[in-house]
């Protein structure tokens, strides 16, 4: 009689072991895809081309630390540098860690703009953090990043 | 749908040659995700968001920028420029759905 119980638990145990992946996935699909979603890592690896970025006081990020709205965030990107021909920010990228697609812009600058500054305005689903990565001429790559509390989220 | 309202904005109003100005680009585009629903019919509302911009300056291409669906609704984009003379200054703009627009500016330093 044991041995029988046993089996019939060690079933139960198997069955729940099968479903359970199946059930993740359900929860995963319920999510809604964007057209091009894209996580935050993919996005650093993709932009950098897999060297990374150096955290940098060159890089000014002015980004409201709350936002209310979430649909509407200012974002403002200032970088240090001479914009000569031999010394100038390639580009400027904007991205939001935790949206469904983290890329938001990517600028492409060069020497006739004078100064490297940036402005726009971005839609945040929930609180996360606000990220710049700059490319410079000399092919380093800087960053800065800012958390954002969002009361209403803006993408919904 | 061929006419889509947009501002071409220069601070200051007068500059001189050499002059670096603050140039901004507005444009009223719905900027739709592809995420979001209907609230009556319940049905996925089409991606259509503006994907890139092309800011010029005598022909000369001074600003491009590749452009996501996570920018909020009627976009704006605001940089700098160096004053170089008399002439236009020109923005070219597509959506994902394929709509192509130009805006364009007179540019006249005084002085």
């Amino acid at each position: 009689m044991q041995r029988r119980d046993f089996f019939k638990q060690l079933g139960a145990v198997a069955t729940i072991a099968a479903i359970s992946p199946a059930l993740s996935f359900a929860d995963e699909a319920k999510k809604p895809k964007g057209p091009n979603d894209l996580s935050f890592k993919a996005a650093l690896d993709a932009i950098t081309g897999g060297k990374g970025a150096v955290e940098s006081s060159k890089v000014s990020l002015k980004v409201p630390e709350i936002a209310e709205n979430g649909a509407v965030v200012p974002v403002t990107v200032e970088v240090e540098s001479p914009m000569t021909d031999s010394d100038y920010v390639k580009a400027i990228h904007i991205l939001a860690t935790k949206n469904a697609n983290t890329r938001c812009i990517d600028v492409h600058l060069t020497p006739a703009n004078g100064k490297a500054m940036f402005a726009t305005r971005i839609k945040l689903g929930d609180t996360q953090d606000v990220t710049a990565i700059v490319a410079l001429s000399n092919g380093t790559f800087l960053t800065a990043s800012q958390n954002v509390k969002v009361t209403i989220g803006g993408c919904g | 749908m061929s006419s889509r309202k947009s501002l071409i904005k220069i601070k200051p109003n007068s500059y001189k040659d050499g002059e670096i100005v603050k140039v901004s680009f507005m444009v009223m585009h719905p900027m739709e995700t592809g995420m979001r629903k209907d609230k009556t019919t319940k049905e996925i509302i089409p991606a259509k968001y503006v994907n890139s911009v092309k800011f010029e300056y005598n022909s000369k291409v001074i600003t491009t920028m590749t452009v996501w669906e996570s920018l909020s609704t009627n976009p704006v984009f605001t940089t700098y420029m160096k004053i170089n003379g008399e002439g236009r200054f020109s923005v070219t703009y597509s959506d994902s759905t394929g709509e192509v627009h130009e805006k364009s500016m007179k540019i006249k330093p005084k002085g």
